[in-house]
C-alpha cells in the first residue's frame, strides 16, 4: 500500500464463446474474477497447467485481449477502456470502433500505450530482420533519433552476448541466442514492466537455466517488473518472488506462494525444493480431480 | 563476399557478373550435362522426322526450316520489335495489376470492415474467366491498346489479390502482438511487418499472374492489334505459314519462362533472410 503497485487487476473475467463438435455455441470462461496486484521491481510467476487461461490473463494485462470483466491498470493508467454496460454506452462504442477495433493503435502515430515490453513463447523477433533491425526497430517505436538508437542497441545487445552477430538474420542463430535478442529487444526500451509468455519453454534444459542466470543478472537492480507464465514448476520457483497458481476451467488464482530466499540463489536450496514438492502436489491433485470429472 | 574483396570489383563488373549468375542459374539447365543428351537427339529427330516425310513436312516443319523463318522474321518483319511491343503490354498490364491488387490485399487482409465491404464483390467477378471478358472489352475499349492492356490487366489481378489478401491475414498474431506492445502504429504494422511477412507468398502470386498474363497477352494479340507476338501468331495463320507459327510459340515459351526466371530471382533477393545460412 506504499504507492509501488505496478500491475494492478481488478476482478478479471474472460468469457469466449466457442462452437462444439455438436455445432452447438458453448460458453467458455477463461479467467474468473482474477484480482492481482504485483509490485514494482517484483518478479511474479503464473503457473497452472496448459489451458488455464494464464496466457489469455497476460495478454489481457498486455491489452492484447480486451477483458469481459474488470479493469487492469499499469502503473495507475487504465490499460483499456471497461466495455459498456448499457444499451446507449454499446451503440457509442460500436460506432466509435466500427472501423478498428479498440485493440489497435493509432493509425499514423507510433508510441506506447503503456511502457510494458512482452516476450513470447517463440520469441516473436521478426526473421526479415536483422538482430541489429530488431532491436533498433522497437527503439524507433519509441522515437529515439538514429544515433541513440544504434547506440542503445549496440549497448543491450553487447549486453546480451550478441555483439558479434549483430547483422545476421534471426534463422542464423541458434534458440538460445534468439531469446537473447527478444531480451535484448525487451530490454533497450528500458521498460517498467516485462511480460513473458512461457519465455524459455522453447530450448533444452541447460539452454534454459543458463538462460534463466542470464535473466536474473540482466534483471539486477534494475528495478523492473517482471510476469513471467510458465508451466514449469523448478523455474518458476528459482526465478520468481511470488508464485501464483493458477487453476484450469474457470481460470482463478488458487494459490499463492511467497518465496524469501534471497538472491543469488542455489538451485538445490531445501526451501525452494520444498515448495516445489508443495506445488506438484498441488497440480497433481488439481489433474486427478480432472480427470474423476471427465469420467 | 570474399570474391568480391577479390577482385575489387563494383558498379559495372559487379552488375554484369551479376547478369551472368542469373543467366547461369535461370537457363544453365537447358546446357546442362543431363540435359544436352535428350535435346541433341530430340533436335536431331525433328530435322530428319519431316525431312524422310515420316510425318508430312508442310505440316511438321523441320529445325531448319524454323530456323530459317526466324531469321526471315527477324530482317523483314522486325520480329524483334514485335517481340519488345509484346513484353511492353505485358509489362504494363502486369505492373498495373501488381500496383493495384498489391495495395487492395493488403487493406483486405488488414482491416475486418473494409473486407467484408468489398472481399464479396471480387468473389463474384474473379470466377469469370478471363477470356470471357473480351467481347465486352472490345466494344467498350475498342480494339487497341488499352483494351489489350485492360485483359492483360484482368489475366493478373485476381491471383494476385487473392493470394496477398490471405496471406496478409494469416500473418502470425505473435507478431503483431510484440510490434503492437512497442507501440507500433497501424501503418508501421503494414510496412513492416504484414507486408515483409506476405512477401513470399506475394511473389508466388505474382508468378501465378504472369502465367494468366501471359494467355489474356495472345488472346489479346489475336482478337486486335496490329502488332505483338499474338499478332504476328494469328497472321501466319492466315498466310498457312507453319514454321512462322512455331517461332511465335517458341519465342512466347520464352517470354513466359523468363519472366518467371526474374521473380525466382527477385525472391531470392528479397527474402534472403529466409535463406538460413
Amino acid at each position: 500500500m506504499e504507492g509501488g503497485e505496478m500491475i494492478e487487476a481488478r476482478r478479471i473475467s474472460k468469457f469466449f464463446s466457442i462452437v462444439n463438435k455438436e455445432g452447438i455455441a458453448e460458453g467458455l470462461t477463461a479467467c474468473l474474477s482474477v484480482t492481482l496486484s504485483i509490485e514494482k521491481g517484483k518478479i511474479i510467476t503464473l503457473l497452472g497447467p496448459s489451458g488455464c487461461g494464464k496466457s489469455t490473463f497476460l495478454e489481457i494485462l498486455a491489452g492484447l485481449q480486451a477483458p469481459s470483466e474488470g479493469e487492469v491498470f499499469i502503473d495507475g493508467v487504465r490499460v483499456l477502456e471497461p466495455l459498456p454496460s448499457t444499451r446507449a454506452e454499446m451503440d457509442a462504442y460500436r460506432k466509435r470502433y466500427r472501423f478498428l477495433s479498440p485493440l489497435a493503435n493509432d493509425l499514423f502515430r507510433d508510441r506506447p500505450k503503456h511502457d510494458i515490453a512482452m516476450i513470447f513463447q517463440d520469441y516473436a523477433v521478426f526473421p526479415w530482420m536483422t538482430v541489429l533491425q530488431n532491436v533498433t526497430f522497437t527503439l524507433k517505436l519509441r522515437g529515439l533519433r538514429r544515433a541513440e538508437r544504434e547506440k542503445q542497441a549496440l549497448f543491450y545487445l553487447n549486453k546480451v552476448g550478441l555483439g558479434a552477430s549483430l547483422h545476421k538474420y534471426p534463422s542464423q542463430l541458434s534458440g538460445g541466442m534468439r531469446q537473447r535478442l527478444a531480451f535484448a529487444r525487451a530490454l533497450s526500451v528500458e521498460p517498467k514492466a516485462i511480460l513473458m509468455d512461457e519465455p524459455f519453454a522453447a530450448v533444452d534444459l541447460l539452454t534454459r537455466e543458463r538462460l534463466q542466470d542470464d535473466l536474473l543478472k540482466l534483471l539486477d537492480s534494475s528495478g523492473i517488473t517482471i510476469v513471467i507464465v510458465t508451466h514449469d514448476v523448478a523455474e518458476a520457483a528459482y526465478l520468481s518472488d511470488e508464485i501464483i497458481i493458477f487453476s484450469p476451467s474457470p481460470g482463478t488464482i488458487r494459490n499463492r506462494f511467497t518465496i524469501d530466499v534471497p538472491r543469488p540463489r542455489r538451485r538445490d536450496h531445501p526451501e525452494l525444493a520444498d515448495i516445489q514438492e508443495r506445488i506438484s502436489r498441488l497440480l497433481k491433485y488439481d489433474i486427478d480431480n480432472e480427470s474423476e470429472y471427465s469420467i | 563476399m570474399q570474391v568480391e574483396q577479390q577482385y575489387g570489383s563494383k558498379g559495372f563488373g559487379r552488375l554484369t557478373r551479376g547478369a551472368g549468375l542469373f543467366l547461369r542459374n535461370s537457363f544453365g539447365s537447358l546446357f546442362s550435362r543431363e540435359f544436352i543428351k535428350v535435346l541433341i537427339p530430340l533436335l536431331l529427330l525433328w530435322e530428319v522426322i519431316p525431312r524422310f516425310d515420316i510425318l508430312p513436312r508442310t505440316l511438321a516443319p523441320t529445325l531448319s526450316d524454323v530456323a530459317l523463318a526466324f531469321r526471315d522474321m527477324v530482317i523483314n518483319k522486325g520480329l524483334l520489335l514485335h517481340i519488345l511491343y509484346s513484353l511492353g503490354k505485358f509489362l504494363a498490364g502486369l505492373l498495373i495489376a501488381v500496383f493495384t491488387a498489391i495495395p487492395i490485399g493488403i487493406f483486405m487482409g488488414w482491416n475486418l470492415p473494409i473486407r467484408k465491404h468489398t472481399l464479396p464483390l471480387f468473389q463474384i467477378l474473379a470466377p469469370i474467366p478471363p477470356p470471357a471478358w473480351v467481347p465486352l472489352t472490345i466494344i467498350i475499349f475498342g480494339i487497341g491498346l488499352p483494351m489489350q492492356i485492360y485483359l492483360i490487366f484482368l489475366g493478373a489481378f485476381y491471383p494476385i489479390l487473392f493470394n496477398t489478401y490471405q496471406a496478409i491475414k494469416d500473418t502470425d498474431p505473435r507478431y503483431l502482438s510484440s510490434a503492437r506492445v512497442f507501440g507500433a502504429s497501424e501503418l508501421t504494422l503494414i510496412c513492416n511487418i504484414y507486408f515483409w511477412n506476405a512477401l513470399g507468398a506475394i511473389i508466388m502470386s505474382v508468378k501465378t499472374g504472369v502465367a494468366i498474363a501471359l494467355v489474356m497477352l495472345v488472346i489479346a494479340e489475336m482478337y486486335g492489334g496490329r502488332s505483338g507476338i499474338g499478332y504476328l501468331l494469328v497472321e501466319a495463320k492466315d498466310f498457312f505459314q507453319i514454321p512462322a507459327m512455331v517461332v511465335c510459340m517458341l519465342v512466347l515459351g520464352m517470354i513466359g519462362w523468363f519472366s518467371i526466371e526474374i521473380l525466382k530471382f527477385a525472391e531470392l533477393k528479397l527474402a534472403l533472410w529466409k535463406v538460413g545460412r
